[in-house]
Formats: C-alpha cells, sequence, structure tokens
C-alpha cells in the first residue's frame, strides 16, 4: 500500500467539516469550506493524473481491516469508472460551496458541514471496495441530504426531505438484505472484488438483481419511483440540487456498474429488456412532464429524469458504445444539469420567482449570464460540439444496436428535449426585456463566474475533445463488457 | 450443600451480594441524609455499583455454577449484567436533577433501583425456572414502586396500578407454566427439562407449559400481544424510571428469554413459529402506533416495543450469531435509547415538560449543540449509519439471512423503515420549525456526563463495532 492518496480524499471533506464546527464568522466559514473543497479538487486531479488508463485493475487501493468477525474490511480502490466520479464529485463541491456564498443566509456555518460531510460520504461511495463500507457512506448520505433540504429548502421543504428520505431508506433497506444475502451467497465476505469474481447460479441472481434494482432505480431515479425528485429538487437549495443531479443520482447508476452487472451478468442479461423499456420511459415520460412545466427548477428536474433515462439505457444495451456513452453521460449529465441548477439559483437569487412566465428578455439585462446559459442549454439538448453530443451519440447508437424501438424511443426523447429546453431558453432570455422593468437584476459576478468557468470548460472540453475521458473509462468497461458477456451467455 | 460448595457459590454471586448489601446499607443510611446533601446519596449508589462490576469483571474469567444448579456466572451472564450496569448508573446521574425538580429526592428511590438491579442480575444467572421467578418478581415489584413514585401526579399512580394488575396476571400465567413443567418433568432446572424430555412427539402438555412461560416473558419486554401495559406506564412514570425500565429490565426480559428459548426443549418445538409471529407483530405495531403519538414519552413507548420486536428477531434466528445479535442490539439500544431520554430528561424543568413533541419546536436555533446530540441519538434509533444503531439492526439481519430467514429479514427492514418516519419526524421539529418559547434545559454536570457517554458510545460503537461484536459473540458462547 503507497501513499493513502484515496483516503486523504476522502478525509480531506470530513476533517474539513470537523474543523468548521470550531469557527465563529460565517465568512471564516466560507472561505475555509471553499479552501478544504478546492485542494479536494487538487488532490481528485492528482488521482486522475496518476492514473494509469492501460489497465483495467483498481489502482491507490487501500484495505485496512474494520470488523474482522464479519470479514469487513475499509478498502478503497478506483477503476477508470469511479476515478471519473470522484473527479465530478471534487468539482461539483467546489462549486456548491461557491453556489451557498449568498444564498445561506442562515446556519451558515450547519449548512457547510452537512454540504462537507456529504462530500466525504460521497467520495466514500465512489471509492469503496468493500461492500459494507459502500452501504455505510450510501446511506449515511441521507442524514446530510435530509438538514439540506428540510432546513435550507424553500417552503415545501419538510414534505419533500420527508419523500426523499423515505424512498431512499425503503430502497436502500431492501438492498441491505440484497448485500446480506450476497455475503452469505459470495463466500462471507464484503470484499467487492471477491464477490465479483463469483459465480452465482441463476435463481439467486435474479433474486438479488431485483433488491439491488430498487435501491438504485430510486436513486437514480427511473419511473415509477421517480415521484421524490421534483420535490426534492425544487425544494433544496442550489446547492441541495447541485449535489442531487450532478452526483447523487449518479450513484444509483454506478450501483448498476459495479455491482448489478459484474456481479449479476446472467440476470443483469436477462432483464435487459425490462432495463431498456424502463429506460425508453423514462427519457420521454421524463421529457412529455418537462415540456409541461412552468417552474424552472421543476423542468431541469424532470429533463434530468430524461437524461438519466439514456443513461440507464446506455448501461443496459450492454454493448461498448451503450456503456461508453452512458457512463460518459453520467458525467456530462452531472455537468450540465449541475450548471443548469446553478443557473437556475442565480437568478432565483435576484428575482426570487422561478416561474418561466415571468421572465423573459433577459438577454438585454444580463448578456453574459443568457450567453452561458445558452451554451448549458444547447449542451443538456445535445448540440453537436458540446458534452452531451458525444454521449447521447453513443448511446444512441449503442441502444439502437441493442434494440430498434427503444432506439427510436429514444429518439424521441432528444427531440422533446429540444422542444423543453428552447422553449425554457426562448422565454426566459430572448423577448422584449420585461424581467429588467420588475427586477433589479446584475449580470454574474465574478464570484459566480468561477463557479461557472470551469463547467462550462468541461461542456466544450468534452464536446470538442472526448479522446481523454473516454480513455479514462474504457479499460474498466472493456473488462466489465467481458465479464458481462462470458458469464452472461454461459446460462 | 457442604461448606466449600457454599463457599464457591457466595464466590460466585459476589456482585449480587454487593449489590444488596449496598442496598441495605443505603436504606438505613438514607434516613440519616439531610436536605440538600442528597448528592452523597447518588455518589453512594454509584460506588455500589461500580464495586459491583469490579467484582463482575473479576469473576468474568471462568464459568461457576453455583446454589446446586440455580444460579451460574458465565460470560453470558457477565455481559448482561454490564448492560444493567450502564443503565443502572446513568439513570442515576439523570435522576439527581430531575428528582430534585418533581420532589422525589428520597433515599428510597436510589434503593428500590438498587434492589431492581439485584433482581435483574439474579435474572441474567439464573438456571433454573424457581430462581428465574424471584429474580423477576424482586424486579418488577421496584418498578411498580418507582412507576408510582410520583404520588401527587395522577398519572403516575395509575400507571402504577395499572403495571401492579397486569404484571401480577402475567406473573399468575409465568408459574402456572412453571408448575406444569415440573409437574410434567419433574424438575425446574433449565437443563434437567432438556433432558428429560427427549422422545418426540412433543407433550401437548409441555407445549401448553412453554406457551405459558413465553407469554409471562413477553409481558416483561412489551411484545404484543402483551405489550398493552407499556405506554401507559411510560407515560405515567418519572422520566428517569421510564429510561431505567426500557433499558434494564427490558434486558433483563431478554436474558431469561435466550436461556429459555435457547433450550433444546423450546428450540425443538413447534412454538418456534410462535415466536417469529410476535416478532413481526411486535414490530409492526410498535412502528405503526407511534406513527400518531405526540406525546414524546409515548412515542418513545411504542418505538421501544417495536425495537423489542426487532431484536425478537434475534431470537428467531437463534444460534450463536442470533443470540449475539440479541445482546448486541441491547447493549447499542442501552446508549441510544438512554441518551434519548437523557435529553427528554433535561427539558424537564420549570413549566416545561419536555413530553410533548411539538414543545420541541426550532430547538435546534437556541441549542445547537444538543440538537445535534438527539439527531445523532434519533437517527441511531432509525438505524441509519454510521450511528451505531445502524449496526445492531445489521447483525440482527445477518443472523436472520445467514438461518434463510430471508422473508422475515425484508419484512424487518421494511418495518424500519416505517419506524423510521417517526424518528426523523421529531428531527423535523427540532430542525426546521421556527421556535415558539425559550428553552431552559436543566442541564446538570451529570446531565451532561451522561449525555456526553451515551454519544460516545453511540457513535462509537458505530464506527468501530468490531470489538463490541467480539464481546458480544464470546458472550453468547457462554462459557
Amino acid at each position: 500500500m503507497g501513499f493513502p492518496l484515496l483516503s486523504l480524499i476522502l478525509f480531506t471533506p470530513a476533517a474539513g467539516a470537523a474543523v468548521l464546527m470550531f469557527l465563529r464568522s460565517d465568512d471564516a466559514v466560507r472561505w475555509t469550506a471553499l479552501v478544504v473543497t478546492v485542494l479536494d479538487l487538487v488532490l481528485a486531479i492528482a488521482l486522475l493524473a496518476g492514473f494509469d488508463t492501460t489497465t483495467h485493475e483498481m489502482q491507490f487501493t487501500e484495505t485496512v481491516p474494520w470488523v474482522p468477525a464479519l470479514g469487513i474490511t475499509y478498502a478503497l480502490g478506483v477503476d477508470g469508472i469511479s476515478a471519473l466520479f470522484v473527479f465530478l464529485t471534487a468539482l461539483l463541491g467546489s462549486v456548491s460551496v461557491l453556489a451557498s456564498w449568498v444564498a445561506i443566509e442562515r446556519k451558515v456555518k450547519a449548512f457547510m458541514v452537512s454540504l462537507l460531510s456529504m462530500q466525504a460520504l460521497m467520495l466514500g461511495v465512489f471509492s469503496a471496495l468493500d461492500l459494507f463500507l459502500f452501504y455505510v457512506c450510501w446511506e449515511a448520505m441521507l442524514i446530510p441530504m435530509y438538514l439540506i433540504i428540510g432546513v435550507w429548502g424553500g417552503d415545501g421543504r419538510v414534505y419533500a426531505a420527508f419523500k426523499f428520505f423515505l424512498y431512499t431508506l425503503a430502497g436502500s433497506l431492501l438492498f441491505l438484505i440484497g448485500v446480506i444475502a450476497l455475503y452469505f451467497h459470495g463466500g462471507e465476505t464484503f470484499d467487492i472484488l471477491a464477490l465479483t469474481a463469483q459465480d452465482l447460479p441463476f435463481r439467486v441472481q435474479s433474486w438479488l438483481f431485483f433488491a439491488f434494482l430498487i435501491a438504485f432505480a430510486v436513486k437514480v431515479p427511473m419511473v415509477p419511483v421517480h415521484t421524490w425528485l421534483p420535490d426534492a429538487h425544487v425544494q433544496a437549495p442550489t446547492a441541495g440540487s447541485i449535489i442531487l443531479a450532478g452526483v447523487l443520482l449518479k450513484m444509483g447508476a454506478y450501483g448498476f456498474l459495479r455491482f448489478s452487472l459484474p456481479m449479476l451478468p446472467e440476470a443483469s442479461v436477462y432483464f435487459s429488456p425490462l432495463m431498456l423499456a424502463l429506460s425508453a420511459l423514462a427519457i420521454v415520460y421524463g421529457g412529455l412532464l418537462a415540456l409541461a412545466q412552468d417552474d424552472l427548477k421543476k423542468l431541469v428536474a424532470y429533463s434530468s429524469i430524461s437524461h438519466m433515462g439514456f443513461v440507464t439505457m446506455g448501461i443496459f444495451a450492454l454493448n461498448i458504445r451503450g456503456l461508453e456513452g452512458g457512463i460518459l453521460q453520467m458525467f456530462n449529465h452531472g455537468v450540465t444539469t449541475g450548471a443548469l441548477f446553478l443557473f437556475v439559483g442565480l437568478i432565483y437569487e435576484r428575482t426570487h420567482t422561478r416561474s418561466i412566465a415571468d421572465y423573459g428578455g433577459l438577454m438585454k439585462v444580463a448578456p453574459v449570464y443568457t450567453v452561458f446559459l445558452a451554451l448549458f442549454t444547447l449542451s443538456s439538448m445535445a448540440l453537436p460540439g458540446t458534452n452531451s453530443f458525444v454521449g447521447e451519440l453513443l448511446v444512441l447508437s449503442g441502444g439502437f444496436a441493442a434494440n430498434l424501438a427503444v432506439g427510436a424511443a429514444a429518439v424521441l426523447g432528444a427531440t422533446l428535449g429540444a422542444a423543453y429546453l428552447l422553449g425554457m431558453y426562448r422565454r426566459v432570455a430572448l423577448g422584449p426585456a420585461s424581467v429588467g422593468a420588475r427586477f433589479k437584476i446584475r449580470d454574474v459576478n465574478a464570484r459566480e463566474m468561477v463557479a461557472i468557468l470551469p463547467l462550462a470548460v468541461f461542456v466544450l472540453w468534452v464536446g470538442l475533445y472526448p479522446k481523454p475521458f473516454l480513455e479514462i473509462i474504457d479499460a474498466s468497461v472493456k473488462h466489465l463488457l467481458a465479464e458481462v458477456h462470458d458469464e452472461g451467455s454461459g446460462r | 450443600m457442604t461448606d466449600a460448595e457454599l463457599f464457591h457459590s457466595i464466590i460466585a454471586s459476589l456482585p449480587e451480594i454487593v449489590v444488596v448489601t449496598g442496598a441495605c446499607i443505603l436504606l438505613i443510611l438514607g434516613q440519616l441524609v439531610r436536605k440538600r446533601q442528597e448528592h452523597f446519596l447518588v455518589a453512594a449508589s454509584v460506588a455500589v455499583v461500580l464495586i459491583a462490576a469490579f467484582a463482575t469483571l473479576l469473576l468474568a474469567s471462568e464459568v461457576r455454577p453455583a446454589y446446586s444448579g440455580m444460579f451460574i456466572a458465565d460470560r453470558f451472564a457477565v455481559f448482561f449484567k454490564l448492560v444493567f450496569y450502564l443503565a443502572t448508573i446513568l439513570t442515576f446521574l439523570l435522576s439527581r436533577k430531575y428528582a430534585d425538580i418533581e420532589g422525589i429526592g428520597s433515599s428510597e428511590y436510589y434503593v428500590l433501583l438498587l434492589f431492581a438491579l439485584f433482581g435483574m442480575m439474579i435474572m441474567a444467572s439464573a438456571t433454573d425456572l424457581l430462581s428465574i421467578y424471584v429474580g423477576l418478581e424482586l424486579m418488577v415489584l421496584c418498578t411498580y414502586v418507582l412507576t408510582g413514585f410520583l404520588r401527587r401526579d395522577r398519572r403516575s399512580n395509575e400507571a402504577a396500578l395499572k403495571y401492579v394488575i397486569l404484571g401480577a396476571v402475567s406473573t399468575g400465567i409465568f408459574l402456572y407454566g412453571v408448575s406444569l413443567i415440573y409437574g410434567l418433568t419433574g424438575t425446574t432446572q433449565l437443563n434437567a427439562m432438556a433432558e428429560a424430555v427427549t422422545g418426540d412427539p412433543l407433550d401437548p402438555g409441555l407445549l401448553l407449559a412453554v406457551v405459558f412461560i413465553v407469554a409471562g416473558l413477553v409481558f416483561k419486554v412489551g411484545a404484543v400481544p402483551f405489550h398493552m401495559w407499556v405506554p401507559d406506564v411510560y407515560e405515567g412514570a418519572p422520566t428517569t424510571i421510564t429510561a431505567f425500565m426500557s433499558v434494564g429490565p427490558k434486558a433483563a426480559g431478554f436474558a431469561v428469554i435466550l436461556r429459555v428459548f435457547l433450550n433444546p426443549l423450546v428450540a425443538a418445538s413447534d412454538v418456534w413459529i410462535l415466536v417469529a409471529v410476535i416478532a413481526v407483530v411486535t414490530m409492526a405495531l410498535g412502528s405503526f402506533v407511534a406513527l400518531v403519538q405526540d406525546n414524546f414519552k409515548r412515542l418513545l413507548a411504542y418505538s421501544s416495543i417495536a425495537h423489542a420486536g426487532f431484536a425478537i428477531f434475534g431470537v428467531v434466528a437463534g444460534g450463536q450469531d442470533g443470540i449475539a445479535s440479541v445482546m448486541l442490539y441491547l447493549l447499542i439500544y442501552a446508549f441510544m435509547n438512554l441518551g434519548i431520554f437523557g435529553a427528554v430528561i433535561m427539558m424537564r424543568n420549570g413549566d416545561f415538560s419536555g413530553e410533548v413533541i411539538n414543545d420541541y419546536a426550532g430547538f435546534a436555533k437556541s441549542h445547537p449543540g444538543l440538537a445535534l446530540l438527539m439527531l445523532l441519538y434519533l437517527f441511531s434509533l432509525a438505524g441509519i449509519p454510521p450511528t451505531a444503531g445502524f449496526f445492531a439492526k445489521f447483525y440482527v439481519l445477518v443472523a436472520l439471512v445467514e438461518r434463510g430467514f430471508v422473508l422475515l429479514a425484508v419484512i424487518a427492514v421494511l418495518l424500519s423503515a416505517v419506524a423510521a418516519y417517526f424518528y426523523i419526524r421529531i428531527v423535523m421539529v427540532i430542525y426546521m420549525r421556527e421556535p415558539e418559547r425559550a428553552f431552559d434545559p436543566a442541564l446538570t454536570p451529570m446531565v451532561r456526563a451522561t449525555l456526553a457517554f451515551t454519544a460516545l458510545g453511540t457513535i462509537g460503537i458505530g464506527l468501530f463495532p468490531a470489538w463490541f461484536l467480539g464481546l458480544a459473540q464470546q458472550s453468547a458462547a457462554g462459557g
């Protein structure tokens, strides 16, 4: 075991949260939180820099016994897939702190502590190589997120927080039973890699597949267990929405990649038509719902359901293009939708309304804002040159290869996406400057720019030159696919 | 019994002798303590328990059967006694200020708690139905009195009366079962009972006897269908006593249940399915009824019913992991439940009762630190990691799945999702509502120490469960 870089990445925000507890002034809290998250981002970049893209093996591994009597260890490690999300989490961490700089006025300390503990736990989820550790991080996130939504959220925050909590809890608890069952079927170990190597009977696999599905589907969220998401998103403060959309939703998809596919390959192949159908449903249904929204945040929230449908479709297409596209799309969705929520938050801070009908002509009063909004809107629409184009194209080609009808549904969904996003942009940014008269709107300031720019950079970088990003995940995806199909077809 | 055997027996029961002697001395000294010197009573009581704990640990190294097979000092008993000591000492620490506020600062309060502890210790070590009975009765008689200790409070009187009547009935049922067993097997010793019944199918009379004994014991842990007394008694009793009852006597009940139920006589019988049903119904009832409670103490009463149900799941699992899971559960429950009760007791000050949940609105704003502690206990009770409550449930589930009771495990987790709702509702009131009044918690150094200690246990066992798990597993293995 070399230098414990992963532990450092994990414990930096955790230690930061502990330090915050002792600070008195709100400004000191904000600056410390920013320094901590930026430091964490630097560490995550160092992780990517030192990452070996030629192998699918777990890297930066660390193992310390935790509860030896039950075979539980504190085991960390990343492959290409998790490395990408460790980076995304760290990136959005800094953005969230900046996004809540003035938006959060009361109990700043408690908020930043929640935000930083959230980040530590999310990083734990992405780097855990022990199922128990994974589960603890996965579940413990409920506490800070519940508080973030419930304490700093909008008017209906209590209901939204409850709904979020109970949905995720009920899903995760069944996952826990699955984990324990897997533990006994897989030779009494929680070691993820050892469990992956196990060859379970098909009957066991299918039960476990559904136990896991419930937990992951709630987190993604897939239709029909998606109803907590709009509530949670609309009520959460901006940073909460960024974290929810940017990272939390990825965890469900990550669960499929890390557990369902490699550990239950036969069941994954067997049930992939079901998953593809559910994904197509989510894409179209989410798109239709987004089309009907007047609330900016709700629109972005429902669009997330649609976009995450693309992700799950890519994953369960079970071919190389679909998988790489799905994973890239997870990253893209994190960047783009994170940015869109940030933009909704920025304009809400100025006008205190989220109703699209209240806006119009924003272009004239806040040109910089609208230019960047255009960039992210186009990215969300998957226009060529932006990040989502690359991902969506891969997913679509993988989807068509898997099933024609599902591919067609996805194309329909993409068209719907263009409709609601363009409609949104037109009604918000173009036309006569009606908002300028009603609200005093200033354009984005330097601090907000700092939060926006890195996201914009990634939109264009991935859009124009996706190679480095695909390289990171390539070896891992190929290995994953080989695992699924070698074992999946061996039944 | 020869002199040597008697000597060994006395050594084996040294902790019990310490406690009962200490209680008797305090009973006399208590008459001499003047007003405003009640600190002495707390200190002396805690000292007695600490000496007993020391003696217990000294004896922990080997198994010591005593009193002609009526009593045993083994690791199983040691583990439970440590839980009892924990519950008793923390109750003493919480009681001082509360007793002042409620005007119940008489020495009998502490003496009765010590006697109840004595009864619980006998229960943990008893290996004969009769010694179980003696311990049980000693314990409940003390708690009857303690429940009615608020003499001028009608609820307290009513609770005590209810408790005495129902308790007496359950004792009657238990004794009837014991007499049946004695009539059929000619013995009341647990080991001899198992030997006497080798032939299958099991004698229907014996089954009936087992059902009666089960009923008597289930009453003591507050499981369905003998749970009706729990909410009323918990609500009426002084809060400190409620805290004590929900941890100590409940653990003692489980000690006996584990000893009796895991006896081959019961484990081999058809009664087993009854235990599974009791577990499911108990947890369901506790969880669902708690949803609609507005009184904090009543809510915690139902929550304690639900937790008893969860622990019974561990009994259902059986086997060494099953036993160990129940024991670990009770230990962790002692920490988190005494913690949350400590918070409720601390709120009792002036005209503030601390009993109405809505009164906690905005507590996080005025006392962020204390609110954070309550959050910790509540999430632990709900079983959310990384708190100890999660590990307690996790290990019970492991034991269940290991035995192939996957369906029961699924039921258990779904019901804990229901239960999570009402704990989180309290968090919501504390954190997400605006304060309606000023808070002035009765925070003495003793209460602070209790809260800090229970918080340490709640988070510490959650993060580093290995040692505690090992302890429970070793103790479950018995000798």
